[in-house]
C-alpha cells in the first residue's frame, strides 16, 4: 500500500490529500461494458469495474489478462500428489517397512486414495488461497469507500474506476473520457486520510485471548508431569475394555474353555512345512530308522499325521526314550547325580534332590513305568515306549527324568545317549543366522541363562534373592558337557524344542528355523569363551594386540606401584 | 462476443437451420439398412463359424449395451437438466432427447437376449444352465438362494420392467418437449422439472439393477454393489460425448451454427473431462475394495480381467480411457476448441466400447476368439451402431423433429450463455 506518510503536523493535515483515482457511475451494464471497452482501447491498464453482480465478459471488456490461477492450482495438485506418494513410500517401505494386509511395501493401489485426497486438498488450497493472493485479499480498506455514492455498487449502480497510479493517468483527460460515456456522475477519489492506527483495545483483547489460549496447554502440561489416582479419562475407547484374555486363562467363548486355540488338527502353519523331518527333530532320521526303527516310525507319524498332538506326543515319547537311555546307566549315574555336579549343586539342596529319578517319579506319570522296565533290559523296548497317555503335556515337560539326564550327563555322557543327533546345524552359517539367533536368544533364553549364556540371568538372580525353593539353576553354556563334541547341535536343538528339567519346550513360541539359529548362536557364545588369537580376523589382530600390550603395561605399572608402596610401608614399619 | 444485456437473437421456429441437415438425413437409410444387414451377417457368421454361440451372444450383448448406455446416459442428461433448471443446456438438450427416444426401440433389440434365456440353456447366461452349480462346485444351499433371483421367468419380468420404465420416461419427456415446440407453454417446463426428481430415482434403480441382471450376472457367483454405478458412469460419459459429436455433425451440416457456441462446447468439454475422472474414480473404488480385501468369492471377476489379454486391455483402459483424455482435456483452451472437443469425444466413444467389451467378453471364455471372433465382434458392433444411428436419424427426419427446443422458455438464456 502506497499510503503517504501519516500527517504528523497540522500543516500537513491542511494539505490536499493525494489523488487516488477517478470513477464514473452508470445506470446499466450496457453502458458500463461500452465504457470499459473505451477505457481499455484508450490504453489504461490500472482500471477496475464494480458491479452489484457478476457480469459476463467484463474481463475482456476491461482487457484483463486470463488468470494464472489454473497453473497455481495444477502446481499445488502435483505437489500434493508428490508429497502423498513420497510420504507413503517413505513411511511404509523405507522408514518402517510394514506388511499391511499382505500387500507389498510399495503398493500403488493402496496409495491411491491418500494421493487422490492430498492432490485434491492441495489443489483446493491452491485455488482458494491463490485466488485470495491474486486479488490481494483480504483488503481491509479501499479509498473508494470514502465516497458515499459508492455504496450503491452493491445495490443498483455500476462503477468504472481508473487509478491515479496508471502511467497514462492525467486528471483532465480521464475526466473528459469518462464524462463522454453518458455517465450520470464522474468524480475524483482521494486517498483515505483517516487514521490507520489500530485501536489499543484490539491489542488488549488479542493479548487476553492469547493468555486464555495457554490455559488448556498449561493444564495438559501439568497433567503430563503429575500423578493422579483417578481412573484414566477415555476420550477414545479403542480396545481398552475389550474382553481379551491372557494366555492359559479360562474363557466361556469356546466350548473347551481354553483361551489359547490349539492348531487345527491336520494343518501346518504357513512356512512350517518341510519334507525333511531332521530339521524339526534335530535327529538324523535315516540313521535313527536303522538304529531304532519303531521310534523313527513314531516320530514320523507324530509329525506327519497330527501336528497338533505332535508336540505333546513326541515329547512324551522322547522323554520316555531318553529316560530309558538314562536308565541303562542308572546305577552308576544315580550316585553321581546325587552327589551333584558343580553348577547344579549351587542351585539349592531341594532342587538337587529333585533331580534324582527316584524322587522325580511322583511328579511325572509317564516315565515311571519306563524306569521300571529299564531294570529288565531283556524286554523289547518298543512296547515299553508305547505312550502311556500323559494327561497334561506340561507335566511331561517338567518331567524329572529328563532333568536326570542332564544331571547324570556329566558323569556318563556319551555312553548313554545313542540317538543319532544331527552333528551340524542345517542353517547356513551367515551373519543373518547368527543375528537371528542372538535376537531370539536374548528374547527367550537370556532371562534365565543370561546374555552371556553363563546361566545367571535375571530370573535366576531373582530366584536366588528370594531363595526360591523349587528353582533349578539354569545351565551355563560354558561347560565341557555342553560343547559340540559332547552335546551335538541336534541335541541342543531338541532341548530347546522340548525343554529339560524346569525349562519348558519352546517349539510353540520359536520357529524351527529360529531355534536352529539359537543353536548357532550358543555355539558362537561358547567359542567366545575359548577364543585364540587365530580366531580373530587379521585386520583386528593388531588392534587387539595393542590393547593387550596396554593392559599388560598397566598391570605391570600397577604391580610396580604396589610393590613400591609395600616397600615404603615396610620401610616405615 | 455477446453482451450480457443484449437481447439474444431468436430465429423463427421454422428456421431451416433447426432441421436435420441433409448431410445427415441422407445417411439415415444407408446406415439403418447397412447396419441391419451387418447385424444379420454378424449373427450368421458368429453362429456358423464363431468360437461359440456364447461368444456370439456376448458380442451381441456388448454391442447392444454400448448403444443402450448412450441412450440411457442421454435420458439421465435430460432429466438432470430439468432437475436443476439448467439454462445453458437448452440448445443441446434436444439432441440428447433424440438419442434417448431410441430406448423403446432398443427394448426390441433386447429380445434376442431374452430369447437366449428361454431357448438355449446357458447360451449367454451361465446361471441359465441347470448344470452350472454342479460343474462349478457351488454348494447347493448357496445356489438355491441364488436361483430364486437368477431364473428365467423372474429375469424376464425384471427386464421388461426396466425397459418399460426407461421407455415410459423417455416417451414422456420427449412428448412434452415436442409439445412445447408448438405451444411454448411454460407449465410444461415446470411439469418436467417437478417429475424429474422421482424419475431420476426410478431411473437409477432400473439402471443399477439392469447392470446387475444383464452384465454382472454373466458371472453368476460374483457380486459388487458398485457395479451399477460403474455402468452408469460409463453411460453418462458416453452420452456427453455423443451429444458433443452429434452437435458437431449438425453444425458441419449447416444447422444450429448460430445457436451452439464455443461456450456450450466448453461446458460439454468440462463435463466430459469431469466424467472421465468420475468413471476412473468409480472403477477404481470397485477395484480397490475387492483388491484390498482379497476374498476369493469377490476376486474372480477382477482376476479374469487382470491376467493375460484382458489384463492388457484393463491396464490400457486406465491410461487410454482415463489418463490420456483427462490430461488431454484438462486445459481450458482445448475445451474451448470445438474441433478438439469433437475429437476427444469420438475417441472416448471408442474407448467406451472397449470398456463395455472388457466387462462382457471375458465371461465368454474364448479370449478374443481368433480371427472369426474378431470378425463377429466387428460385424455385430458396426451393425448395431449403424442400425442405432440410422434409426435415430430416420426417426428424426420422418417425424420432422427440430434439433433444438425452439420454444423452450430458457432458450434465450442458453443462447446468451457465456462462461466466465
Amino acid at each position: 500500500m502506497s499510503h503517504s506518510p501519516k500527517p504528523s503536523s497540522s500543516i500537513q493535515a491542511k494539505q490536499e490529500p493525494k489523488l487516488f483515482g477517478t470513477y464514473a457511475e452508470f445506470d446499466n451494464v450496457g453502458q458500463l461494458l461500452a465504457g470499459c471497452r473505451r477505457v481499455r482501447d484508450a490504453g489504461y491498464l490500472k482500471t477496475d469495474a464494480y458491479t452489484p453482480f457478476p457480469v459476463h465478459g467484463i474481463d475482456k471488456a476491461l482487457g484483463i489478462k486470463p488468470t494464472i490461477l489454473p497453473w497455481i492450482c495444477l502446481a499445488c495438485g502435483l505437489t500434493g500428489l508428490t508429497i502423498a506418494l513420497t510420504m507413503q513410500i517413505w513411511m511404509n517401505a523405507i522408514d518402517y517397512p510394514y506388511i499391511i494386509s499382505g500387500k507389498p511395501f510399495i503398493s500403488l493401489p493402496a496409495f491411491i486414495p491418500v494421493s487422490f485426497e492430498l492432490t485434491v486438498l492441495l489443489s483446493a488450497f491452491g485455488a482458494f488461497f491463490g485466488m485470495l493472493a491474486l486479488n490481494k485479499l483480504p483488503m481491509f480498506s479501499n479509498a473508494v469507500f470514502t465516497d458515499p455514492r459508492f455504496d450503491r455498487a452493491t445495490d443498483d449502480r455500476f462503477f468504472l474506476f481508473i487509478s491515479a497510479d496508471d502511467a497514462k493517468y492525467k486528471n483532465d483527460s480521464v475526466m473528459k473520457l469518462l464524462g463522454d460515456m453518458g455517465s450520470g456522475h464522474v468524480s475524483d477519489i482521494y486517498e483515505d486520510t483517516s487514521s490507520d492506527v489500530i485501536p489499543k483495545p484490539f491489542f488488549v483483547a488479542v493479548g487476553l485471548l492469547a493468555l486464555l489460549a495457554t490455559v488448556p496447554l498449561l493444564a495438559l502440561a501439568r497433567m503430563r508431569v503429575t500423578n493422579s489416582g483417578s481412573p484414566r479419562f477415555h476420550v477414545f475407547y479403542d480396545m481398552d475394555f475389550s474382553p481379551s484374555k491372557d494366555a492359559q486363562k479360562v474363557t466361556t467363548l469356546f466350548a473347551d474353555g481354553r483361551t489359547m486355540r490349539p492348531d487345527v488338527p491336520g494343518t501346518i502353519a504357513i512356512g512350517q512345512y518341510d519334507e525333511v523331518l531332521d530339521f524339526y527333530t534335530g535327529i538324523d532320521m535315516e540313521q535313527l530308522s536303522r538304529l531304532d526303527a519303531p521310534r523313527a516310525t513314531r516320530l514320523v507319524r507324530a509329525f506327519r499325521d497330527e501336528p497338533a498332538a505332535t508336540e505333546g506326543e513326541t515329547l512324551a515319547e522322547d522323554v520316555a526314550e531318553t529316560a530309558k537311555e538314562v536308565a541303562t546307566s542308572q546305577t552308576e549315574a544315580t550316585k553321581a547325580a546325587e552327589k551333584g555336579t558343580s553348577g547344579e549343586k549351587a542351585a539349592s539342596d531341594k532342587s538337587d534332590s529333585d533331580l534324582t529319578p527316584e524322587k522325580a517319579e511322583p511328579v511325572a506319570d509317564t516315565p515311571k513305568p519306563e524306569a521300571k522296565k529299564i531294570e529288565q533290559p531283556a524286554e523289547p523296548s518298543a512296547p515299553a515306549v508305547m505312550p502311556e497317555p500323559s494327561p497334561v503335556p506340561t507335566k511331561v515337560e517338567a518331567a524329572a527324568p529328563v532333568g536326570a539326564v542332564n544331571a547324570v550327563a556329566p558323569a556318563a555322557p556319551v555312553a548313554v545317549d545313542k540317538t543319532p543327533w544331527l552333528k551340524e546345524n542345517p542353517l547356513p552359517m551367515t551373519s543373518e543366522t547368527l543375528q537371528a539367533g542372538q535376537k531370539y536368544f536374548e528374547i527367550y533364553c537370556a532371562v534365565c541363562h543370561g546374555n552371556d549364556g553363563g546361566g545367571n540371568g535375571l530370573v535366576n538372580r531373582r530366584a536366588q534373592r528370594i531363595l526360591a525353593t523349587a528353582w533349578v539353576q539354569p545351565s551355563s553354556m560354558h561347560q565341557d558337557t555342553l560343547y559340540t563334541d559332547q552335546y551335538a547341535d541336534g541335541k541342543l536343538f531338541s532341548t530347546i524344542s522340548n525343554g529339560i528339567r524346569k525349562m519348558p519346550g519352546y517349539s510353540a513360541q520359536i520357529t524351527a528355523k529360529n531355534r536352529w539359529a539359537i543353536v548357532a548362536y550358543v555355539r558362537a557364545l561358547q567359542a567366545s569363551q575359548n577364543a585364540q588369537m587365530e580366531d580373530v580376523p587379521g585386520d583386528k589382530q593388531n588392534e587387539l594386540k595393542k590393547l593387550q600390550a596396554e593392559v599388560a603395561k598397566r598391570l605391570a605399572e600397577q604391580a610396580e606401584a604396589e610393590k613400591k608402596k609395600a616397600e615404603a610401608a615396610a620401610i616405615k614399619s | 462476443m455477446t453482451d450480457h444485456a443484449a437481447p439474444a437473437k431468436l430465429k423463427p421456429a421454422d428456421d431451416p437451420t433447426f432441421q436435420l441437415p441433409t448431410s445427415l438425413s441422407n445417411l439415415a437409410f444407408p446406415l439403418a439398412i447397412g447396419g441391419a444387414l451387418l447385424l444379420v451377417v454378424g449373427v450368421v457368421v458368429g453362429m456358423a463359424a464363431g468360437p461359440s454361440a456364447r461368444f456370439t451372444m456376448s458380442a451381441y450383448l456388448a454391442a447392444f449395451t454400448y448403444c443402450l448406455s448412450i441412450s440411457l446416459g442421454c435420458l439421465f442428461f435430460v432429466m438432470i437438466q430439468h432437475l436443476c433448471r439448467a439454462g445453458w443446456s437448452v440448445v443441446v438438450r434436444r439432441v440428447a432427447e433424440i438419442m434417448m427416444i431410441a430406448l423403446p426401440a432398443l427394448g426390441i433389440m433386447f429380445l434376442p437376449i431374452l430369447a437366449s434365456v428361454w431357448l438355449g440353456e446357458g447360451t449367454l447366461y451361465k446361471w441359465d444352465d441347470p448344470n452350472f452349480a454342479a460343474e462349478k462346485g457351488v454348494p447347493v444351499e448357496v445356489w438355491t438362494e441364488k436361483a430364486r433371483y437368477l431364473n428365467g421367468p423372474w429375469f424376464t419380468v425384471r427386464s421388461l420392467i426396466y425397459i418399460a420404465a426407461w421407455s415410459g420416461l423417455a416417451i414422456y419427456y420427449f412428448r412434452l418437449s415436442r409439445r412445447q415446440d408448438e405451444t411454448g407453454e411454460i407449465t410444461l417446463s415446470e411439469r418436467m422439472q417437478a417429475r424429474s426428481g422421482p424419475a431420476i430415482m426410478l431411473f437409477s434403480l432400473c439402471t443399477s439393477f439392469a447392470a446387475f441382471d444383464w452384465l454382472m450376472s454373466l458371472a453368476p457367483t460374483w457380486f459388487s454393489t458398485m457395479f451399477g454405478v460403474y455402468i452408469f458412469a460409463g453411460s453418462i460419459l458416453a452420452a456427453h460425448c455423443a451429444i458433443a459429436v452429434f452437435i458437431y455433425l449438425l453444425q458441419s451440416g449447416g444447422s444450429l451454427r448460430d445457436e451452439v457456441t464455443v461456450e456450450h462446447y466448453h461446458d460439454l468439454g468440462k463435463l466430459i473431462n469431469g466424467f472421465t475422472l468420475f468413471w476412473a474414480y468409480i472403477s477404481f473404488c470397485q477395484y480397490m475394495l475387492i483388491w484390498y480385501a482379497n476374498i476369493p468369492e469377490e476376486t474372480e471377476w477382477i482376476y479374469a480381467r487382470q491376467v493375460g489379454m484382458w489384463g492388457t486391455v484393463g491396464l490400457a483402459l486406465i491410461f487410454l480411457h482415463w489418463m490420456l483424455p483427462f490430461l488431454g482435456m484438462m486445459s481450458r483452451h482445448v475445451r474451448r476448441n470445438p474441433n478438439l472437443v469433437f475429437g476427444w469425444a469420438c475417441y472416448l466413444l471408442v474407448m467406451h466400447f472397449f470398456d463395455i467389451y472388457w466387462i462382457v467378453m471375458p465371461e465368454a471364455e474364448s479370449a478374443a476368439g481368433g480371427a472369426m471372433g474378431v470378425l463377429t465382434t466387428v460385424l455385430l458392433t458396426f451393425g448395431m451402431v449403424g442400425l442405432y444411428l440410422g434409426g435415430v436419424l430416420w426417426f428424426t427426419q420422418a417425424n420432422n423433429i427440430k434439433v433444438i427446443a425452439v420454444r423452450d422458455p430458457r432458450l434465450p438464456e442458453s443462447l446468451a450463455f457465456e462462461n466466465i
